[in-house]
């Protein structure tokens, strides 16, 4: 399978008309409805909303895990719509770094493992050094032999990011990176965010229904009952 | 190493304990098919190895009721170096309080043995015995409590005891003997005066020739050299063979129990492979997320399936190759045979791959499912109707079960039973699992009970992601196996509970002459005031054409043409005899004296495509006998009266020399004089008494019953592994059921009941199946596969199966108790 190297364009993300609809009639639920959103590179964007305003699943159509029910969206200028479950796995490496609430690291893999699980998948042969300087990036230099269940919560939420970033992604999703921990470690925890993509220059889009999170971004894109309601950038 | 394989053990090393059930469930089966192979491998190789010994030559010519001609023996003696052996039934009598007692004489002759060596035990007090001397088994020495320089009589002369054989290496080719074996020399023989027209003896005569390779060429040669005259050749290779013939049918049932044990254990395989999976759906998601493809998610995890099966294959394989030993160590002295120790590589190389096909078969499903597991598995969690299989998993699945069933059935020698065992086999599975979506659909749709625990229970049993299909088909399987295994052991208990029917005679007497009847019928009344007596004329002949083929031109003899194998006891009789029923053409008029008409028995006839008015050619006492099929017979074989095959019209037939049998109905108290008064009055003459008889058979039936009951236990334990794995495949969704309903405040007593209401209301239904499925089974093996009668103890089977649904109550309550345990915080943060 071969992926088209993706030309290098204004918009990191580009959606329009993205329609998102889970479920048959009768009992069929409009996630998404009619969005359209263009990101720069570079970008610090907060998708801000109340829960089950859709900030969730929009995330997940942009991060190509989820196919949305109508419209474009092209990221990193490749065409998310028309790839199939393999093609979009394969797209997220080295382009995609999701950071996720329950951190969803691997159990059975230490720290330095789980970090450098991206790197391995895309056949890089320098995985582990590569992931053993992430994790010093991210403070965890003395935790790379340990499992998750080791570690306290902000440490998996740093490994998480750890693994987000190794691969030098165009674009970091951050959906409720804070959502699992304590106001103190959370803080924390956006300040390795927001520290290491300033230092990579990613595209950091961090989902969230925290105005002050929120507030950090450059951009402040607001989300209700499935639609677009408000856009800093465009106010 | 390749990515997917460094992810697999990397996985494995924190979070392999799930395939424990895979890695036991592959071992028990594999371990059952590769014992049976081994073991019956062994024993049949130890008869090939021993071939030439327990024939005691190269060839042997045998007739009946005649010895060798001096033509003939002369052209014997010019194809090699000759042994010659006579063989019979006689009465052997210490003048003890035992009385005479029925033994397996032989006389042989000084060139005996050509192959091995004769030995007396210690204290012999010659090598071998010559004229008035005998040699005699260690069972006829306690038996009559004999030692040597004691005396017995034997038919009409009196012998000295000269030594208790330790030693007799062709007494396996002799075939099921009634009697403890007594040796004499030819004069011996003569001494006994048993040897008299009609008397019912065999002559054999061995030969070492220079050619081994061509024995059955020569065997072939020196027969057509006499044809008509009654004799049958055989070489090494038959030795033996109606032992070989046992050991294949029993190996052939054993490997089919070994195949029901690879089934069950496919169940346990499907169930630990769908829970293991299901465990790891976070992880699957989690790595497309990071950017792995379906292709490799599913490398991964069947190079940890392969893994986990390769133990318990090899594992089984290991065990399996060793049965051998074992059972040669714990059971050596019950084998007819003993096993020639060695790694026999057919049966374990087949029992390896059926394992490995199974292990694909059963883990294909989940390992698509797991495939499939999109990335925004992790947002939206996994709970959802599972998918069905693809049409390409379809087609694989079609594929090794194509392959599997070429396999079961190429491996076995009856290939006709292995296929419709096989067939059977998937089709009960498929009905289960039919079954379980039929209980799935129905409880769905019904009404909801009031009761909160039943509605729960009910709930469990039909709600997205439960267990029930799979659980039909492993408690289904397993309780089907359970009553058929009790219907099968319990029938052969029947037969081994000496189940002679009250109408069985007491006594068979055989070489009794025509113009001794009187004298018998005046000892047995003597002994036996009002005793009946049915005496019927006999004589020895062998079928050799049928509808103008010789038997002899004929290949490939299917197993029931068991009337067309050696000689067999013919009679004639003016009417129909009694116990017998003529079901097709017409019975010869009383006093009919026409060309020679014959009645056969209806299965017999059947079985060689023989009608009425077909002919047949019957060679008695080297004369061939043509005759026309005038009537087919239906006998009532339960009495154990005197019944025969083959029954002649009188005329032509009456000229043979020939004997009379007799059966003797009388008290069983008198049993002791009877015996005694015959041997006084007629010592040439044997009499068989028939609880001896069903004693020996109760013998060779119960080394069988516990050979198979030693290959039911690994398939029970298969059964009850696949019944652990079936509740623990529930465990996650149970565990967070019970503490959900902890939470809302119901206690660990309701937690249990609810579900002790799921799983008895699921083994409510099973039972009623499996009684049905493990009884008909149960019926086909016994009555079709062993031939026996139909006698299963039905408050055995239905302890058994209560037993089963009690340890499946158990195992599932287990599971639960265990749920309960569980801290609400741990279970409610994994479920987030």
């Amino acid at each position: 399978m071969t992926i088209a190297p993706f030309a290098i364009d204004n918009a990191v993300i580009d959606a329009r008309n993205v329609s998102l609809s889970l479920g048959r009639a009768p009992s069929r639920v409009d996630i998404l409805r009619g969005i359209d959103l263009s990101v720069a590179p570079g970008e610090t964007v907060a998708l801000l909303g109340a829960s089950g305003s859709g900030k969730s699943s929009l995330m997940a159509v942009l991060a190509g895990l989820e196919r949305p029910s109508g419209g474009e969206v092209r990221v990193t200028g490749l065409d998310f719509v028309h790839l199939d479950e393999n093609a979009l796995a394969v797209a997220r490496r080295g382009r995609i770094g999701i950071v996720l609430q329950a951190f969803h690291l691997l159990p059975t893999m230490t720290a330095l493992e789980n970090v450098a699980v991206p790197l391995e998948l895309a056949g890089q042969r320098d995985a582990f050094p590569r992931a053993a300087a992430e994790l010093a990036a991210v403070g965890l230099a003395a935790r790379t032999g340990h499992y998750p269940a080791q570690l306290s919560g902000g440490e998996q939420q740093r490994v998480a990011i750890a693994r987000a970033l190794v691969g030098a992604p165009a674009l970091l999703f951050a959906d409720e990176p804070t959502g699992n921990l304590d106001t103190t470690t959370g803080a924390a925890i956006m300040d390795t965010l927001f520290a290491r993509q300033a230092a990579s220059g990613t595209t950091l889009f961090v989902i969230t229904h925290d105005r002050t999170l929120a507030a950090r971004c450059r951009r402040v894109v607001e989300l209700a009952d499935g639609r677009v309601v408000a856009d800093s950038r465009s106010a | 190493m390749s990515i997917a394989w460094r992810l697999a053990l990397r996985d494995l090393r924190r979070g392999g304990r799930g395939l424990v059930l895979l890695v036991l469930c592959l071992f028990l089966g594999t371990a059952a098919l590769a014992g049976i192979g081994s073991l019956s491998a062994s024993m049949l190789a130890a008869l090939d190895a021993q071939g030439r010994t327990m024939l005691g030559g190269d060839v042997e010519l045998q007739v009946s009721q005649r010895r060798a001609s001096v033509e003939e023996l002369a052209a014997f003696a010019s194809a090699g170096r000759m042994s010659e052996t006579v063989s019979m039934r006689a009465m052997a009598d210490a003048g003890g309080s035992h009385g005479p007692v029925l033994v397996d004489l032989r006389a042989v002759d000084n060139a005996w043995p050509l192959v091995g060596s004769f030995a007396l035990a210690a204290g012999a007090s010659a090598a071998r015995p010559h004229g008035r001397e005998a040699a005699i088994a260690p069972a006829l020495a306690d038996r009559l409590g004999l030692r040597v320089g004691n005396r017995m009589r034997l038919g009409a002369a009196t012998f000295t005891v000269v030594g208790i054989i330790a030693d007799e290496p062709d007494r396996l080719g002799a075939g099921f003997a009634l009697g403890p074996p007594v040796i004499v020399d030819m004069a011996g023989l003569d001494a006994t005066g048993s040897i008299q027209p009609g008397s019912l003896y065999e002559s054999h005569y061995r030969l070492l020739v220079t050619q081994r390779g061509a024995a059955g060429l020569i065997g072939k040669r020196l027969v057509a050299c006499f044809p008509g005259a009654g004799w049958s050749a055989r070489t090494s290779d038959r030795a033996a063979s109606g032992l070989r013939r046992g050991i294949t049918q029993l190996g052939q049932f054993l490997l089919l129990v070994g195949l029901a044990a690879l089934a069950i254990a496919g169940v346990g395989v499907g169930s630990g492979v769908a829970a293991y999976l299901s465990g790891k759906t976070r992880i699957i998601a989690t790595l497309k997320v990071l950017g792995a493809t379906s292709g490799t998610v599913a490398r991964i995890f069947l190079s940890q399936l392969g893994l986990a099966a390769g133990i318990g294959i090899g594992a089984g394989l290991a065990l399996g190759a060793t049965v051998p030993w074992i059972v040669a160590e714990v059971a050596g002295s019950a084998l007819p045979v003993a096993p020639r120790l060695a790694f026999y590589a057919r049966p374990l190389a087949s029992a390896a791959v059926l394992g490995i096909l199974v292990a694909l078969l059963f883990a294909l499903p989940a390992l698509a499912r797991a495939r499939q597991v999109p990335a925004a598995a992790l947002l939206r969690g996994a709970v959802g109707a599972a998918s069905k299989p693809s049409l390409s998993v379809i087609a694989a699945m079609g594929v090794i079960v194509a392959l599997l069933v070429a396999l079961a059935v190429l491996s076995a020698s009856d290939r006709l039973l292995a296929l419709g065992f096989v067939g059977a086999i998937t089709a009960l599975i498929g009905l289960l699992w039919l079954l379980g979506l039929a209980i799935r659909w129905t409880l769905g749709r019904l009404p909801r009970p009031r009761a909160p625990l039943l509605r729960l229970a009910l709930a469990n049993l039909h709600r997205p992601g439960s267990q029930t299909d799979r659980l039909v088909v492993a408690l289904g399987l397993g309780f089907s196996l359970f009553v058929a295994l009790a219907v099968i052991d319990t029938s052969l208990s029947a037969e081994l509970a000496g189940a002679a029917p009250a109408k069985a005679p007491r006594f068979f007497a055989i070489d009794l002459q025509p113009e001794d009847a009187g004298r018998f019928h005046a000892a047995v009344a003597s002994a036996a005031p009002g005793a009946r007596i049915e005496a019927v004329p006999s004589l020895r002949g062998s079928i050799t054409a049928l509808k103008g083929v010789r038997v002899a031109d004929m290949k490939n003899l299917p197993e029931s043409a068991w009337v067309l194998r050696g000689d067999r006891t013919l009679t004639w009789s003016a009417g129909v005899p009694p116990r017998n029923e003529v079901v097709a053409g017409r019975w010869w008029p009383r006093g009919y004296r026409g060309p020679p008409l014959v009645s056969l028995e209806d299965s017999a006839a059947r079985s060689l495509g023989l009608r009425i008015g077909d002919r047949i050619t019957v060679s008695v006492l080297g004369v061939d006998v043509p005759a026309r099929i005038a009537a087919l017979r239906k006998i009532d074989w339960g009495g154990l009266g005197l019944n025969f095959a083959i029954v002649f019209s009188p005329g032509y037939i009456e000229e043979a020399p020939h004997g009379l049998l007799a059966s003797v109905y009388s008290a069983p108290s008198r049993d002791g004089a009877v015996a005694r008064a015959v041997a006084a009055a007629l010592p040439s003459v044997t009499t068989i008494r028939v609880g001896d008889v069903i004693g020996r058979i109760g013998e060779v039936l119960g080394q069988v019953a516990l050979a198979i009951r030693a290959a039911a236990a690994v398939t029970v334990a298969a059964g009850i592994a696949v019944l652990v794995g079936a509740v623990a495949a529930g465990g996650t969704s149970r565990r967070y059921d019970a503490v959900i309903l902890k939470l809302l405040g119901g206690t660990a007593r309701q937690v249990l009941l609810a579900q002790a209401i799921e799983y008895a209301l699921l083994s409510l239904v099973l039972v009623a199946v499996s009684l049905l499925v493990g009884a008909g089974a149960g019926w086909y093996v016994v009555v079709h596969v062993f031939e026996l009668a139909w006698a299963p103890d039905w408050s055995t089977v239905a302890a058994t199966l209560g037993a089963a649904v009690a340890v499946t109550l158990g195992i599932g309550l287990a599971g639960s108790v265990n749920a309960l345990r569980s801290r609400p915080a741990e279970v409610l943060r994994e479920a987030q």
